[in-house]
This record gives C-alpha cells, sequence and structure tokens, in this order.
C-alpha cells in the first residue's frame, strides 16, 4: 500500500496534536505571565519611592516617611543567624540519615518527621519559638530567638537537600575512596562533601531565600514595629522586611502616605528573594560545570 | 592490544623461520647423505625427523592459541591461516627428506651408480627442488611477490627431469636385472622430490596468499596433475 | 607461592545464595579472569577479595578467603589496611572532584602519608606506571573531569598503583571505554601483571582472551571451570564453558 501522507484520519490527528499542543503552551505562559503581572504591580506601585535615601534610612514620621534601611539589616541578621544554625545541623543531619543511619524504618521514620516538620505552618513555629526560645530559654525577643526560630523552619529543607545531595552520588565514588585504605569519615569529608556541596549550598539558599520571606515566626520571637537605631547585639530586637510590610500595610495612620512605602518594601524584599535564587542557581551551574567537565 | 597481536605474530613468524630452517636442513643433509653415500648423515636425518613433526605439533596448537585468543581478523587472519598450511607443507617436505634418507641407510650403493645418478639428473633435480625451497623462504623473509611466482617455474624443471628419469631407469633396469630394486627405489626418491616441488609451490602460493591476499591456487591453470605420494 | 586463596567459600544477600563452595587459588603475579553471564557470581567474588561487600546489609560469608596465607575475615583484621594492598579499578571511571595530582595522592594522603616529596614521587611513579604522565605532567593542576573516559580509567588505575598494592582487583574496567582506550588498558594490565597479582572480571571473553593467564568460568554462583586460558579457550573440559566461551548462551 502506497504511503497517503494526506488522508483524512492523518489531518484529523494532526489538527487533534496541534490543538493539544497550544493549549499546553497557554497554560505554560500563563504562569510566567502571572509572575510578570505580580512584580510589575509591585514595581509600578512601589517604584516611584525607591531612591537612596528609602534604602539607606531609618523610617521617620511614623512611618509615613524615610526609608526601610533597619529592616534590611535585620532581615540581613536574621538570615545569617538562620544559617548559622540550620547549616551544620541540617548538613550533620543529612549526612548521618545518607551515610551513616542503618538503611531501614529508622531513617523512612526520621524523613516522614522530617517532612512534616516542613509541614507545619510557620505561625507554629513562631509560637514554639517564643515558647521555648524567648520564655523557656530567656532569650528574650531577640535576633537570636527569631533566628533560631527562621532555621528551625529552615533546617527541614537543608536535612532534605543534604541527604538527597548525598544519596545522589553514585556509590562508585565511595567504594573507589573506601577501596583506597580510606575510613568512612575520610571518605565523606575529602571526597562526599565536596562532590554534595553545590547542591548543599543551593538548598541552603533557597530555604534562606524562604525564611527571609517568613513574618509569623518572627512575630512572636524577635520582629520590632519601629526601632529608630540599628541592633547592638543578638540579644536585641530588629527590624525586618515582611514585618515592617505587614506594619506599614495594616496598622497606618495616613494610608495614602504609606501604601507606596509597603510596596517599595515589598519591592526591595522580592529582589533579595530572586537576587537569592539567581545566586543559588549561579552556584550550582558554576559547580555543575566544574563536576561534569569532560 | 596491538601490542599483544604483534608479540604473538613475531613469535610465530620466529617458529616457522626456524621450522623451515629445519626442513630445509633435512632436505639438504638427505641430499649430500644420497651423494656421499653418508649413512651416518642419513642417521642424523631419520633422527631429527622426530623433532621435525613435534615442532609441527607445536607450531599448529601455537596457531589455535592464537586465532581462539585473539580472534585476528584481516592480514593477521590471512597470516595465521597461511603460517598453518606452510607448517603443514613443511612438515610434509621434512617426510621426503626423512624417507631418502631411510632409503640411503638400506641400500648399499655401488661404484657405478654414480652414473646412473649422473644419467638421471639427480644433482639437478634435487638442487632445484632446494633452490626453490629456498627462494620461497627468501620471499616470505621479504615480503617479495615477484620472487614468490618465480618459484612456478621451477616446477615445470622438476617435472621434466621426473618424467625423464623413468626412461632412463626403465631401460636401466632392463639392462641390468640385479638392480631391479635399486631403480624402484630411486623411481620412489624422484617422485618424492616432484612432490616436495608440488609443496614448495603451495608454500609459495601461501607467501603471496599472506602479503596480497591473493589466491593463486586454483587459478594457475597450467598447474600439473598431482600424481599420488 | 599463591596470592590468593579462597576455600570453601559461600555467601549469600540475605537470603540469596549467591556464591556456592567455591574453591580457587591464584598464584602471584598473575592475570586472571572472571567471565560468565551477568549475575553468575563473578563480580561479587571479586568483592570478597577486599570485603567490598562488607558495605552490603544482609551479606554473609561462609568459608575462608586467604590473601598471602592470611584470612582476610578473621576478626581483627583492620579493613582498611586491607584494602591499600588490595586496590580496586571500577566499572565506570570514577576519579574525585579534585586535580589529577591530588586523585593520585590521595591514597596516600588518606594512609596518613605527609612527606611531600615522597608524595610527588611516586604519583609520578603511579602515572607513569599507568601510561597517563607524559599526557598528564603539565596539567597535574587541572580537575581530573577535564581528562576523556580513558584516561580517567588510567588515572583511577594509577591512583590504585600509587599505594602499592600486591593485588589489583578490577571489576570490568573497560566496558564504558571505546576500542582505543580499552586497548591502552589492556596493554596496561600486561605491563602492571610483573608487580601485581590482577584479577579482572570482564563480560568480554576476548578481553579475558587477550590478558589473562588463567581464566575462571562462573554460572549460577559456581564456579564452573578454572584453569590456563589456552586450555578454556581451546578446549575447555566442561560442556557449559564450552557453550558459554562460542556463545551458545549467556
Amino acid at each position: 500500500m502506497p504511503l497517503q501522507f494526506d488522508s483524512a484520519y492523518n489531518k484529523r490527528k494532526r489538527a487533534l496534536q496541534q490543538a493539544m499542543f497550544a493549549c499546553f503552551r497557554v497554560l505554560s505562559y500563563s504562569i510566567v505571565l502571572v509572575l510578570f503581572i505580580i512584580l510589575g504591580f509591585i514595581l509600578v506601585k512601589g517604584v516611584s519611592v525607591i531612591n537612596w535615601n528609602f534604602l539607606t534610612q531609618a523610617p521617620t514620621d511614623g512611618m509615613t516617611k524615610g526609608g526601610i534601611w533597619p529592616a534590611i539589616v535585620g532581615t540581613f541578621y536574621l538570615m545569617v543567624g538562620s544559617a548559622v544554625f540550620a547549616f551544620p545541623v541540617g548538613v550533620v543531619s543529612g549526612i548521618y540519615m545518607s551515610e551513616y543511619a542503618p538503611k531501614g524504618k529508622l531513617v523512612a521514620f526520621i524523613r516522614t518527621m522530617t517532612n512534616n516538620l516542613a509541614g507545619i505552618p510557620s505561625i507554629v513555629f513562631g509560637l514554639f519559638g517564643m515558647a521555648f526560645f524567648v520564655n523557656y530559654l530567656d532569650f528574650g525577643d531577640s535576633i537570636l530567638a527569631g533566628s533560631l526560630t527562621l532555621g528551625l523552619l529552615a533546617l527541614p529543607i537543608v536535612i532534605r537537600t543534604t541527604e538527597e545531595a548525598f544519596r545522589d552520588i553514585p556509590s562508585s565514588y565511595r567504594e573507589g575512596s573506601l577501596a583506597l585504605g580510606a575510613t568512612k569519615t575520610q571518605t565523606i569529608w575529602h571526597v562526599l562533601l565536596p562532590m554534595a556541596m553545590p547542591r548543599v549550598i543551593t538548598g541552603l539558599i533557597l530555604s534562606l531565600g524562604r525564611v527571609s520571606g517568613e513574618t509569623a515566626p518572627i512575630l512572636f520571637t524577635c520582629a520590632a514595629y519601629f526601632l529608630p537605631k540599628l541592633p547592638d547585639s543578638i540579644f536585641d530586637q530588629c527590624m525586618a522586611l515582611p514585618y515592617h510590610l505587614y506594619v506599614v500595610a495594616t496598622s497606618g495612620t495616613d494610608i495614602d502616605a504609606q501604601m507606596p512605602i509597603a510596596y517599595g518594601t515589598a519591592f526591595v524584599l522580592i529582589v533579595i528573594v530572586l537576587l537569592m535564587n539567581l545566586v543559588a542557581n549561579a552556584i550550582r551551574k558554576h559547580f555543575e560545570k566544574k563536576l561534569k567537565q569532560k | 592490544m596491538v601490542k599483544f597481536v604483534e608479540n604473538e605474530l613475531i613469535s610465530i613468524k620466529k617458529e616457522i623461520h626456524d621450522m623451515w630452517t629445519l626442513v630445509y636442513e633435512q632436505l639438504d643433509n638427505a641430499y649430500k647423505s644420497l651423494l656421499g653415500p653418508d649413512v651416518a648423515l642419513a642417521e642424523l636425518v631419520a633422527a631429527r625427523e622426530k623433532r621435525v613433526n613435534a615442532f609441527e605439533l607445536k607450531i599448529d596448537s601455537d596457531i589455535e592459541d592464537f586465532i581462539a585468543l585473539y580472534n585476528p581478523v584481516a592480514v593477521d587472519l590471512r597470516f595465521a591461516l597461511a603460517m598453518l598450511k606452510i607448517n603443514n607443507n613443511l612438515e610434509r617436505i621434512g617426510d621426503y627428506a626423512d624417507s631418502i634418507a631411510r632409503f640411503v641407510i638400506r641400500t648399499e650403493f655401488k661404484p657405478e651408480d654414480r652414473e646412473l645418478f649422473e644419467q638421471l639428473k639427480l644433482s639437478q633435480m634435487y638442487e632445484t627442488a632446494l633452490a626453490m625451497l629456498k627462494t620461497t623462504f627468501e620471499s616470505l623473509e621479504q615480503q617479495d611477490i615477484a620472487q614468490a611466482k618465480s618459484v612456478f617455474e621451477f616446477d615445470e624443471t622438476l617435472d621434466s627431469i621426473n618424467d625423464q628419469a623413468i626412461s632412463v631407469l626403465v631401460d636401466y633396469a632392463t639392462r641390468h636385472p640385479e638392480s631391479v630394486r635399486l631403480c624402484i627405489e630411486l623411481a620412489g626418491v624422484f617422485r618424492k622430490l616432484e612432490r616436495t616441488g608440488d609443496h614448495i609451490n603451495n608454500l609459495a602460493e601461501e607467501t603471496i596468499f599472506y602479503i596480497d591476499a591473493e589466491v593463486l591456487k586454483h587459478r594457475r591453470t597450467a598447474a600439473p596433475a598431482q600424481p599420488e605420494a | 607461592m599463591n596470592k590468593i586463596e579462597a576455600k570453601n567459600v559461600d555467601f549469600y544477600y540475605g537470603t540469596f545464595h549467591a556464591l556456592k563452595g567455591i574453591n580457587i587459588t591464584i598464584p602471584n603475579n598473575e592475570v586472571v579472569a572472571f567471565i560468565g553471564p551477568s549475575g553468575c557470581g563473578k563480580s561479587t567474588f571479586l568483592r570478597l577479595f577486599n570485603r567490598m561487600n562488607d558495605l552490603i546489609p544482609g551479606a554473609r560469608l561462609t568459608g575462608q578467603v586467604l590473601i598471602d596465607g592470611q584470612d582476610i575475615y578473621e576478626k581483627g583484621v583492620d579493613v582498611d589496611v586491607l584494602r591499600r594492598g588490595v586496590g580496586m579499578v571500577f566499572q565506570r571511571p570514577n576519579p574525585f572532584p579534585k586535580s589529577i595530582f591530588e586523585n593520585v595522592a590521595y591514597g596516600l594522603r588518606v594512609n596518613g602519608i605527609k612527606d611531600k616529596d615522597f608524595i610527588r614521587q611516586r604519583v609520578e611513579e603511579a602515572l607513569t606506571s599507568a601510561a597517563l604522565w607524559n599526557e598528564v605532567k603539565d596539567k597535574l593542576k587541572e580537575s581530573a573531569y577535564a581528562l576523556s573516559g580513558g584516561q580517567q580509567q588510567r588515572l583511577c588505575i594509577a591512583r590504585a598503583m600509587a599505594v602499592q598494592p600486591s593485588v589489583l582487583l578490577m571489576d570490568e574496567p573497560a566496558s564504558a571505554l571505546d576500542p582505543i582506550s580499552t586497548a591502552k588498558i589492556e596493554e596496561l594490565i600486561c605491563e602492571l601483571s610483573s608487580q601485581t597479582t590482577i584479577v579482572i572480571v570482564t563480560h568480554s571473553m576476548q578481553q579475558a582472551a587477550r590478558v589473562s593467564n588463567k581464566t575462571a568460568f562462573f554460572y549460577l554462583g559456581e564456579m564452573v571451570e578454572y584453569g590456563e586460558t589456552k586450555k578454556i579457550f581451546t578446549n575447555p573440559e566442561k560442556e557449559a564453558t564450552q557453550n558459554y566461551i562460542t556463545g551458545r548462551f549467556g
């Protein structure tokens, strides 16, 4: 039978396929569109207040004027603080789960619990932070208490990415090292950790990007409504961008003056988170290139 | 991989070289013992026949190992096949040298037999065969196809001397009935030398096959019908 | 002197009986090839010699594995020391994410050697013995991943040779490489066999034929036949061996 390229059946089939693809295409593009709409909305509304003073000065006149500098600094402190806590604890737990813990029910249980931890609403973390760090350990409302609470929030992500990063290393690298007479610890330290590092770092940065936008956990543990000066120690309260945004947007007296500031704050926050995601991406790409060079 | 194969090729080549040298010596010594006559030399040839046979088996098994272990292809495969056949042909030539030597051992020659040898052109026959064997050997060593092909012409010389020798022997036996046995035995020697020539032709053909992948075996229409040994 | 000796070795993964009553003696400085269809236990058996199977949960061994007359599964045997003396090269090149130099130096460093001159000298020797020195001597500081697959595998051989093992185990060392790299590895095996006992697992019968002095044929967890490679490939004793090497099954 000769080839028939133009039978009615084939035409119908091709038309259906094209319709399906068009549908998929529209749906995927619309996601990007939504992102751009949000960004554009924030940008249009908030860009008018962005200037050098806005970024480098404290709020004045009951938050109707001035800048957001203390909030930027506070967010930075909280991110560094939570990283200092979450990184070592998370990486060590991740390594333990991937490399040391006997495979079986225990690890499966820990993994489930870790995932559950990630699923707990962030306001619950805030409540726990207040009860445990602020009151029980008596840190008071402080950067320390806020960092630890945010660190707890970041922990599941760090643990999971670390564990996955280690588990995805082909066992031949472990065996290659052990076969040379290296101990397990030497193998982890000299071979596996360098290989897993890009993914671990990426996971950490992504989790920090996430915690930097959290309001609830710092609500009861750290964030200050307004501070005229920067914090002096980790036992001081601090301002933070998301909380500042919340405060400016909800409890103001002069809505017309404050809304642009709220949008400006939101814009800065989004830029910080996006920047961190970009940095995470760049780091991953950089290391991947280094590792996969062939 | 190339290195292993190369080493094996060199060692097989060396063995064929040694085998060839040994068989040439056997044929040459058998000739000398016949001319002598030199029974001691003939006994040496007969004794060495075992060595030729053992050597043939060793080379056969080495080539078998080479094919089994290294799966040669193209020129290497032709080499292995050619050497295998060269090996077998050399062994047959060794057999003929051995039977000529045994003929020398069991025969008591009389001085007048020398004249008969002259009439039969024994020296020419024998030296032609030896020269063919040597030329073929050199053509293999030097990978010289022209030289290998030159061997085929000598074969006709052998055939014609052999044909003439039969007539001479019939004539001689009629005149000297007491020498009939000698004549029959000498006819056998000539036939063996003629067969040796055929085997040397095979050596030359295999040499050419190896060097040029040219299968001449069935193409040479002028090839004489080969009598059974 | 026998380098490796296995006596009545049975090996189990959980309830799976992976190796059944294996006895073998491997003489010093020989190249021994293990052949057989996938899942026949040849790799498992190889990995007993440096206790790589210790890593597998539920694995159990009965019988003895002796190296230089010492039972390596006896209590008190230090696995790290054993593995320093019994090197291993794997199926896929697995260089560490380090420089070429550091890859080769790794085995020395993890074994506590600090003398820089000594390390440098040993790295050069190892790379030379793996026929890689001339190709990499000007880029020792570069990442090992910049090398081609075949070079990476030779780097892994150099890495194993740097600690001067007396036994080198090779688990299908050329199965991920192109023919030219394979040829180089095979040549290397022949050269290294003057200083080490080499046990190589291979799927390629031609490779076993080319590189080994002795060949063992494994089938369904049993060692069917073990003998001179020439004998195995020209006139095997067992019909199963014959069928396998002639490609009639497996």
